[in-house]
């Protein structure tokens, strides 16, 4: 499903005294089946522009097409459920929106909101317990009995639990330790090559170059900047002005280039960084 | 070198836990040093932080607290020593306003307004967050909020600081402002800081890394030396430094030395081979 | 009522005690008015206090916006069910009347002065000073043993933390309305079982914040509230005796204006 967003403005408050520009002219399109990754500073606007996904948030002016849904400032509350269900979204520290006796109930709940029956559920249930890292006998457990690293994963099975076929994640790592850390992206990774499409936003820059097909750069409610990653973190505009900070590999190419190494791209990931510095000593 | 925290044979079990959250662990930490303890969420790390502070109490072994063995009787007094930053901003902001928080600790104590004040300004101006006095947190960063609670802390002046992984919620900006800030303040004000955290990175600054598993100390040295772990440091839910990895993927086919160089080590001597070329 | 609004000018300035108990005094002599001439007073008095609280009109607008409902409705049954000799208009139990008419303008002025004073309190004040205030009025009670400096402490923090949970309960909102939840829709029910998944990890969430904040005053030294300084005082002005003396200036002039 392609998600398109054109000329976007979303103001809080919009007819009040207190009215704030959240997003700013915002026109970009996010490609279906692709893992594009959403950057800028706290504070920029990178919340506000998922929001409008799934109609959380409405634009106060232009409008937003998620595949053949049109939203825009006019759109009902109403009938929203079919739109939500193929928008899942995980929010910061999603183990918050935890409340069910048992992780099985807690997990259920999103798909039987969205209409399936009791024992489609529970099988997703099941599913989606594995798919976290987790095993079924998680699943009588109470949330409340679990780690703060297991709660995160129950509540991403239960978003996953609806079969989304857009997933937004937001900071969906922040506080984890580094394995989980991994292995929740690489779960993530590992949907969207299921033909998923994720939209991330992160202020990590190492996940932008490792997992990223796409970037937007957000900056006072306004798109700055959109490509690939590589193109992205050479765009020497955007360094210059501290809009962008540099995954390590490339820090570390920069610092390199300042004797003998000369790189015509900085390479983003070890992986690129390692060929080239092979080829760039080895001539080969 | 003069001990400030020394902590022998300390056991610690969570009521109705089965296996024990702190396992004989001793261990000593020096005036001024910062020091790192690392580990996997559940390895014991901020179990660690509430014993030393007596938020709960040992099962068995003792801590002293500058040559002061705590128990309940002085437990106070120990507290004095240690100012704590927690790792949710929004949870430790008890006051209305930025000056307030700051002057909670001094109330506690019962010190006279006028020295309050003072007391007040100054430890806004050492966290560079005096122009803020009079905002309420939501109005605040999580970085902002932080350099709140490290400023409520020195207020009262204490000889140790803990940051339970205190940088863990904000954003690179405001985790850079606040390590920078605390390593600043530990050279000024003669501090010694204890720094818990999951993130190897944040690890940078510290003189001294302890790792931390199931409970027990597994490793204890300067930074060089755990990082020379390199890949091992992934079985105790650390991440491999960078430098680190890079060298893997180099090794088979660029001659690099043995053991760990730092980033700005491989830096130099991949100039070094390059300009053998 | 609205939100603490930041703004600098003499109505921020005065004392809040002064300004808490004033505006109770000002609700109390609303009552007294019977008239076009003493409305008229107190309804200029309420926009000269609007006026130099250097507000914009829009947010003492907005106050009103969550009683609408009740002032139509209180206003509406004072225009078809004052009893009157004479009515322009009669059907049924309905009756209009120019008397009918008068006494439903009254009513909604009361309306309109005593949500406009409350709002400027609101919005002049933090609600710091607001329960500072109440700690000092409700000081005397510490002879009869009454904690008072503890529950001022627990008033403060609790006020403290309402903007959090309100964040927290539309980040919550927000989450399960993303898992398919439609609040507001279906049977009464349905309607109250739907606010299960946010009472529930508000619940959570406030335990959680509790324990936290719990364990943070404990490392930075609270004990059980006694021996503590105070760091915030309140300070009563030469400005604050002014406001008191035009305080019963206006209560004199009401008294002279209304209709006996």
């Amino acid at each position: 499903m392609e998600i398109t967003f054109e000329h976007v403005t979303h103001s809080y408050n919009a007819d009040g005294p207190t009215a704030s520009l959240g997003l700013d002219d915002v026109s970009l399109t996010i490609k279906d089946g692709l893992f594009t990754a959403i950057v800028g500073q706290t504070g920029s606007g990178k919340s506000t522009l998922v929001r409008h996904i799934n109609a959380l948030l409405k634009p106060t002016s232009g409008i937003v097409k998620i595949g053949s849904r049109v939203i825009d400032s006019e759109t009902s509350n109403k009938n929203l459920k079919s739109l939500r269900k193929q928008v899942g979204m995980v929010f910061q520290f999603p183990e918050s929106q935890l409340f069910e006796e048992t992780v099985e109930k807690d997990i259920m709940f999103g798909p039987i909101n969205f209409g399936a029956t009791e024992d489609q559920a529970k099988e997703s249930a099941q599913k989606m317990i594995q798919m976290v890292g987790l095993d079924e006998s998680y699943l009588s457990k109470s949330p409340f009995d679990l780690s703060g690293g297991q709660m995160r994963r129950v509540a991403i099975a239960g978003v996953l639990a609806s079969d989304p076929e857009t997933i937004i994640l937001d900071e969906p790592t922040a506080g984890l330790d580094p394995v989980g850390r991994q292995e929740i992206m690489d779960m993530f990774k590992g949907l969207q090559k299921n033909g998923k499409t994720i939209v991330l936003i992160t202020h990590n820059m190492d996940d932008v170059a490792n997992y990223a097909d796409d970037v937007a750069v957000i900056h006072s409610g306004k798109l700055i900047a959109n490509g690939l990653p590589k193109d992205i973190f050479n765009n020497n505009d955007l360094l210059k002005n501290d809009l962008l900070t540099l995954p390590k590999s490339a820090e570390f190419a920069k610092k390199l280039s300042q004797k003998g190494f000369s790189f015509s791209k900085l390479p983003i990931t070890i992986d690129e960084l390692g060929t080239e510095i092979k080829q760039q000593l080895n001539g080969d | 070198m003069e001990k400030i925290i020394s902590i022998k044979n300390l056991n610690y079990t969570y009521p109705e836990a089965k296996t024990p959250a702190i396992n004989d662990l001793s261990l000593d930490i020096y005036k001024n040093e910062w020091l790192s303890i690392v580990g996997k969420n559940g390895s014991g790390k901020s179990t660690l932080t509430k014993l030393i502070d007596g938020l709960i109490e040992a099962s068995s072994g003792t801590i002293a607290v500058d040559g002061q063995e705590i128990n309940e009787d002085n437990i106070w007094d120990a507290r004095k020593k240690i100012g704590i930053i927690f790792q949710n901003p929004d949870h430790q902001f008890v006051g209305a306003t930025v000056e307030d928080d700051v002057a909670f600790g001094l109330e506690n104590q019962g010190m006279p307004r006028e020295q309050m004040i003072i007391a007040v300004d100054h430890a806004l101006e050492l966290v560079k967050m005096s122009e803020f006095k009079k905002r309420d947190p939501q109005s605040l960063s999580g970085g902002q909020k932080q350099r709140v609670a490290i400023a409520g802390v020195l207020a009262t002046r204490p000889q140790i600081i803990i940051m339970d992984e205190s940088t863990s919620m904000l954003d690179p900006d405001g985790r850079k402002t606040v390590l920078n800030l605390v390593e600043q303040l530990r050279e000024q004000q003669d501090l010694t800081i204890i720094s818990i955290t999951h993130d190897i990175e944040e690890t940078e600054l510290s003189q001294r890394i302890v790792v931390l598993n199931d409970g027990q100390i597994v490793k204890d040295g300067k930074p060089e030396e755990i990082y020379d772990l390199g890949p091992e440091l992934t079985n105790y839910g650390l991440e491999e430094p960078f430098s680190s990895k890079l060298m893997s993927t180099l090794r088979e086919s660029v001659k690099l030395p043995e053991g760990y160089l730092s980033g700005r080590e491989l830096k130099e001597q991949l100039w070094k081979l390059h300009s053998n070329m | 009522m609205g939100r603490y609004l930041p703004g600098d000018s003499l109505i921020y300035h005065l004392d809040p005690r002064g300004k808490f108990l004033l505006t109770f005094y000002f609700v109390g002599i609303v009552f007294f008015a019977n008239n076009v001439a003493s409305y008229a007073l107190l309804l200029a008095f309420v926009l000269f206090a609007v006026y130099l609280s250097k507000i914009n009109f829009g947010f003492f607008i907005k106050g009103l916006k969550p009683v609408f409902w009740l002032i139509l409705f209180t206003v509406i049954l004072q225009l078809l069910f004052t009893p009157s000799n004479n009515p322009i208009w009669h059907w049924g139990i309905f009756t209009l009347s120019k008397e009918g008419m008068v006494i439903s303008a009254y009513i909604f002025m009361r309306f309109i002065l005593i949500i406009f004073i409350s709002t400027l309190l609101t919005l002049t004040t933090t609600p710091i000073e607001i329960s500072d205030s109440i700690e000092s009025i409700l000081k005397p009670l510490k002879r009869i043993n009454f904690p008072v400096t503890q529950v001022a402490l627990m008033l403060s923090i609790a006020l403290r933390f309402v903007p959090l949970l309100v964040d927290e309960t539309t980040k919550i909102m927000d989450a399960q309305r993303a898992r398919g939840v439609d609040f507001g829709e279906g049977g009464l029910i349905k309607r109250i079982k739907s606010f299960v998944p946010i009472l529930i990890p508000l619940f959570v969430s406030s335990f959680s914040i509790a324990y936290d904040l719990a364990i943070a005053m404990e490392s930075r030294g609270y004990k059980d509230g006694e021996g503590r300084s105070k760091y915030r005082v309140l300070s009563w002005a030469r400005r604050d005796n002014l406001t008191i003396i035009f305080m019963i200036g206006l209560t004199i002039i009401l008294l002279f204006l209304r209709s006996y």
